[in-house]
């Protein structure tokens, strides 16, 4: 087994070198400079041309390639094209609202979901069931951004419970969590509708299983079965799954945070996608790729883990 | 002999797909899906005849009216037929969540079954192009892409599609491996079947089923994902009825008519909850222990 | 805290009366301790060294409020609790990040707005009234004169202007080095976008109070004062603090004069301005403005409504202002300047380099559909693409008319010239911008062209890939959405043959590789008779139209919410920034 785990993590590193290639090579191809979007219906040509003088892009593709790549391994991610700000600033302050926000939506997903999928998988087929399961499919059926837009307006606008702006600053922690509320909701609601599914599914999985049907059996009562063997034989799926809905998650946080103007590394990237701001665009994607390949690496650990098979070749 | 080869798995897979069959039809919340599922490829194929106007004819004079005699949804900011709109969307949304899934479908299917049943080098190369590709967030790709070739359909289904790609490709990789080891597949090797023939008659039906269920959530999450990316203005080529931009265009008017993007909204959601509960019962028809 | 200034205040009058240290010296000492500019210059004037100081008559009541620049906005503005007791402006940009707030390269309007409020220039634009020019860092505007054949401008600067304390430079009093080295780093296109607008100036300060600006070719004041008001490259930079902070750190921590000071940027978040309170007009009434980036319309509007924001960047429609003065305690601001929206048509290639193509596609263009998708009073039509509506030498509506060239929508007769012309089943392709303002008018023009049997397939592209791709000819068809100051701006950017994307000789935004009206668009620059310019000026918008260069549809006023507090403390009528203009004198009321 520890042979199989190195194998893969140093399999990670190559593919996160191509992953790191292919994105130094895409924001580029992406036709629009940093110059020009930063100059927009005023660019001349000329000012273009000083202006990507001045972003050091006028330099080689390779040159700037190895300095992508030094820079990396000395841990500097280098600076803004439009802002000039060491792009690490802008990921130091983004960073913490996006993980608080994938945080709370995965504790209100957990919380409002384990038991959902418990109640629907043990009521299989009655109306609980029924119900339970095409609301959690509404829930995942939605965009999360038009769902934050309604919440926006009836809780914001309408009611006043909320603020529209969903980000605090840190150092208040309840006005934090007030302005966190709304985003963290639009997307929970989504992450239980997740989270209930595949709890549901693989309870069902759970119960059918030989020894919790022996500790039927020996006439253990339901709750204690439920709770003691197949709950706890579910847990180990669900919080490993847990981490792939993290990275699902980090693709719907872009248009929350947009929609609910707080901070986060998703906005970011999309800002920066939009103002070609190669050096910010490529530093986020390293995160997003790290991130990532971390947790495939992780299900392809507990994969091997379940199935030998994996294992061998 | 070769009819041995020819008969031994079909027999499998034809009992398999009864099987499949009848535990489906149990599941009501399948056949609702699939009713739905039905029901909007009608509205989509059955459009012109639906539409009470014409989805294009703008009036621009007439924009942004409320509902009214006529225009049961008001109309747009060209003075377009709302109703009408959502009516044809149903084509934009099927094509892009069909055809994206397809491509991204059949490319990942490949990958992950060649990779699965050719192993070494071949295998290695493949499984890290797809760890690569699964390293891109989903809505992230699309931007990328959008960002690179411009929006419109054809894009969108390339990008929606890349993103799938590496996920079937995974699902498929798994049970290739044990399915290569196989007797049924073995016995069929020796008695002289090429890769080519193995992977196509003996592999793939046998992953077929997971794939089926992948590819309905799938095409779920992709109608979606072409919402997301029209709601950031790069969705499918104007005048184009998209349900995503008529969400965005009627989100700016929220607070005076909230029907406009409210209808949208809801053609939307069934939609993606059809193939979602579609995808669902086709899991629970084909996992033995979920009949049990 | 009071009682301390008061005495460095008189230490420092002691020391300069006993000419311990210079005027100069006070000056800065005297700002650093946080005297507003009132107070300074009396503080001057009583130590005999205030000469002829200029003391600005629209002083507001400001003065001997002494309190220091130290206020901080807090990060989040949701309590809206004003920091002292002066208000903190909150005001919501339509951006999701900055560009770059060195103002010689600002250009988008975010950028500009938050340039507007900390530089100044030798003249300004009347707040809220650009039609206007007054004397801004100057004391005066100056008439030129002739010298040696050519045209010289002296300008006597104001006294007693007190630059922000910098990152890394203290508050020092501005001088004409500053001028001449700020107009020297607009006029060179290493250090600003705007260099070519200043080639053929030579800048020369003569004393510390005043600059000399000789130009090789005369300008009329209306084509020259453009170039050192407060907008673009006429905004005054700090030389000390350039030079000490170089070009990168200047974009994201701007000095400059103005009545707010720039505090701390958040990338994609926040920026927050903190009252100059030396200013030289006066200490400003608000503490400061917070501006937060918004890009999505419904959460600015949305903003404003739960009183989270006090201005917001509206959506230019004349439905969304009606709906905000619906509201109680809203109301929705329209105001120039508008930009105008034209549809340019690549003569140079098949078929629309013939004339007639060109005039069927403008026929079949709808004016009154183009400006219903906007509708009034937001947005009016225009009748030349340098439009009588917004400045001289434009077209009104009756002058096209009488010149046989207002185009108004007829199916028919463009269906009639491309039957002349020869042409059927006429297809283009062109991208358009995600922004709405740009898809609607792709969108309707898609219509209306279908209508005459012409088919234009539209791809949407993102917004700096649109300028990018149109810069490289990709567009038969390019509709412009632009504000120009000036009819010159106009035709030199868009209509001389200098300006032909891709292949002219300084490749700017000719998308129509128009070339006939070279000399006339010369010899009106050079025209210092103001009415025979206005002349030449009507006569080029007169030629683009006969050849169908470009078909001028409508122009687009700027639209912006706020809560009825706010007071701008200025009549809005226009502003070029094309924001409602934060100033000294804008307030927070209840």
């Amino acid at each position: 087994m520890a042979v199989y785990a190195l194998k893969r993590i140093l399999l990670a590193v190559p593919t996160l070198l191509a992953v790191l290639t292919l994105i130094f090579i895409i924001v580029r191809v992406v036709p629009g400079d940093p110059a020009t979007a930063a100059l927009g219906d005023y660019a001349s040509k000329e000012a273009v041309e000083a202006l990507r003088q001045r972003m050091g892009l006028d330099k080689p593709l390779y040159v700037q390639y190895v300095d992508f790549l030094s820079g990396l391994l000395r841990g500097d991610l280098g600076r803004s094209l439009i802002s000039s700000q060491p792009v690490i600033d802008q990921i130091r302050f983004a960073l913490p609202h996006t993980i608080e926000l994938a945080v709370a939506a995965i504790l209100i997903g957990l919380v409002l979901g384990i038991p959902v999928g418990i109640i629907t998988a043990v009521r299989r087929n009655t109306m609980v069931d029924y119900v339970g399961r095409v609301l959690s499919l509404a829930g995942l059926s939605f965009p999360a951004f038009y769902l934050g837009i309604l919440l926006l307006y009836f809780f914001s606008v309408r009611w006043r419970l909320f603020p529209t702006l969903g980000a605090g600053n840190f150092s208040d922690p309840l006005a934090n969590l007030h302005h966190l509320a709304l985003p963290a909701i639009s997307l929970g609601l989504i992450e239980t509708a997740y989270i209930g599914r595949m709890t549901r599914s693989v309870m069902i999985n759970v119960l059918g299983d030989d020894y919790v049907r022996t500790a039927r059996a020996k006439g253990l009562s339901n709750r204690v079965v439920l709770l003691r063997h197949a709950f706890r034989a579910a847990l180990i799926p669900i919080v490993s799954l847990v981490g792939i809905f993290a990275i699902s998650l980090i693709g719907s946080s872009v248009l929350t945070e947009i929609v609910f103007s707080r901070p986060g590394l998703g906005r970011l990237m999309v800002g920066a996608i939009r103002q070609r701001d190669y050096t910010t665009v490529q530093s986020i994607m390293v995160i997003y790729a790290c991130f990532i390949v971390f947790i495939n690496l992780i299900t392809d650990l507990v994969y091997g883990l379940v199935d030998p098979r994996v294992r061998y070749e | 002999m070769a009819q041995a080869e020819a008969t031994l798995p079909s027999v499998r897979y034809v009992s398999q797909r009864r099987r499949l069959w009848r535990t489906f039809t149990q599941n009501r919340a399948a056949l609702v899906g699939l009713a739905m599922v039905a029901i909007i490829v009608f509205v989509a194929v059955a459009a012109p005849l639906l539409a009470p106007h014409d989805p294009l004819e703008q009036s621009v004079v007439n924009r942004l009216t409320p509902p009214s005699e006529g225009y049961p949804l008001g109309r747009d900011d060209y003075g377009r037929d709302i109703l009408s709109r959502i009516i044809y969307g149903a084509r934009a949304a099927l094509l892009v969540g069909i055809v994206s899934v397809a491509f991204g479908g059949l490319l990942g299917t490949a990958m992950g079954t060649v990779a699965g049943f050719r192993g070494g080098r071949v295998e290695t190369t493949i499984m890290r192009v797809v760890d690569v590709m699964l390293a891109f967030p989903d809505l992230i790709t699309g931007l990328l892409v959008a960002a690179v070739l411009g929006g419109g359909m054809t894009n969108l289904i390339l990008a929606i599609g890349l993103t799938i790609a590496p996920r079937f490709a995974r699902v498929a990789h798994g049970p290739t491996l044990s399915l290569k080891n196989k007797d049924f597949v073995e016995a069929a090797r020796a008695l002289g079947a090429r890769d080519g023939r193995l992977l196509l008659v003996h592999i793939v039906p046998n992953v077929a089923g997971e794939l089926l269920v992948l590819a309905s959530l799938w095409t779920a999450s992709a109608i979606r994902l072409e919402a997301s990316l029209s709601f950031i203005g790069l969705g499918v080529q104007p005048p184009t009825p998209s349900w995503g931009q008529m969400i965005r265009d009627g989100t700016i008017h929220l607070t005076d008519v909230p029907l406009f993007s409210l209808a949208p909204g809801i053609a939307l959601l069934l939609t993606v909850l059809a193939f979602n509960l579609l995808g669902d019962g086709l899991r629970d028809a084909l996992d033995p222990k979920a009949q049990a | 805290m009071n009682q301390q200034r008061d005495r460095e205040m008189h230490e420092l009058a002691a020391a300069v009366a006993g000419g311990q240290i210079s005027r100069r010296a006070l000056l800065r000492r005297a700002a650093m301790i946080g005297l507003s500019a009132p107070v300074i210059g009396g503080l001057l004037a009583a130590c005999g060294g205030g000469g002829n100081e200029e003391t600005e008559p629209t002083s507001p009541a400001g003065e001997g409020n002494g309190s220091t620049a130290t206020t901080e906005p807090g990060e989040t503005p949701s309590g809206g609790a004003p920091s002292g007791d002066r208000p903190v402006l909150r005001f919501a940009l339509d951006a999701a990040d900055l560009g770059t707030l060195d103002p010689h390269y600002a250009s988008s309007t975010p950028d500009r707005t938050v340039v507007d409020m900390i530089f100044n220039a030798l003249v300004r634009y009347k707040p809220g009234d650009s039609s206007q020019f007054e004397p801004d860092l100057a004391t005066e505007i100056p008439e030129p004169e002739i010298v040696d054949g050519k045209q010289v401008w002296t300008f006597t600067l104001r006294q007693g202007v007190m630059w922000h304390p910098g990152p890394q430079t203290e508050s020092y009093e501005l001088t004409a080095d500053d001028v001449v080295f700020s107009l020297q780093k607009s006029a060179n296109s290493d250090t600003s976008a705007y260099a070519a607008e200043y080639t053929g100036m030579t800048f020369e300060k003569v004393d510390d109070y005043t600059v000399r600006i000789t130009l090789d070719t005369p300008l009329s004041p209306l084509l020259f004062l453009p170039k050192v008001a407060n907008y673009s490259g006429g905004f005054i930079m700090s030389q000390r603090a350039v030079e000490a902070m170089g070009p990168d750190a200047i974009k994201t921590h701007p000095v400059g004069t103005g009545p707010f000071m720039f505090q701390n940027y958040t990338p994609q978040n926040t920026i927050e301005l903190v009252a100059w309170d030396n200013y030289f007009r006066g200490a400003p009434k608000l503490a400061g403005v917070t501006l937060r980036f918004m890009p999505d319309p419904s959460s600015r509007e949305l903003a404003l409504q739960s009183g989270e924001m006090d201005v917001v960047d509206g959506i230019s429609e004349a439905r969304w202002v009606d709906k905000i003065n619906a509201i109680d305690g809203l109301t929705a601001d329209v105001f120039g300047v508008g930009e105008v929206t034209f549809v340019n048509f690549d003569m140079s290639r098949e078929p629309l380099s013939d004339v007639r193509v060109r005039q069927a596609l403008a026929y079949a263009m709808n004016r009154e559909e183009h400006l219903a998708l906007f509708g009034e009073p937001v947005a009016q039509s225009v009748y030349s693409v340098a439009p009588a509506e917004l400045m001289a030498g434009g077209l009104t509506r009756e002058e096209a008319e009488q010149a046989g060239v207002a185009y108004d929508y007829d199916p028919d007769r463009a269906q009639q010239l491309l039957a002349e012309a020869g042409v059927q089943n006429l297809t283009f392709e062109v991208v358009t911008s995600e922004l709405d303002s740009y898809r609607k008018h792709y969108e309707a023009l898609q219509a209306q062209l279908a209508k005459i049997g012409v088919t234009l397939t539209v791809n949407v592209v993102d917004h700096p890939t649109f300028h990018s791709l149109i810069r490289e000819n990709v567009n038969p068809i390019v509709i412009y959405i632009a504000f120009r100051p000036n009819p010159d701006a106009y035709f030199s950017q868009f209509f001389h043959s200098d300006a032909i994307v891709v292949t002219g000789p300084k490749p700017n935004t000719n998308f129509s590789h128009y070339d006939k009206v070279d000399d006339l668009i010369e010899e009106a620059r050079a025209e210092t008779d103001p009415d025979r310019q206005v002349e030449l000026w009507k006569e080029i918008n007169t030629r683009i139209l006969q050849d169908m260069a470009a078909m001028p549809l409508l122009y687009i006023n700027q639209v912006y919410g706020r809560s009825k507090r706010v007071d701008y403390g200025h009549e809005l009528k226009s502003s070029l920034a094309l924001y409602p203009q934060i100033t000294e004198l804008t307030t927070i009321t209840g």
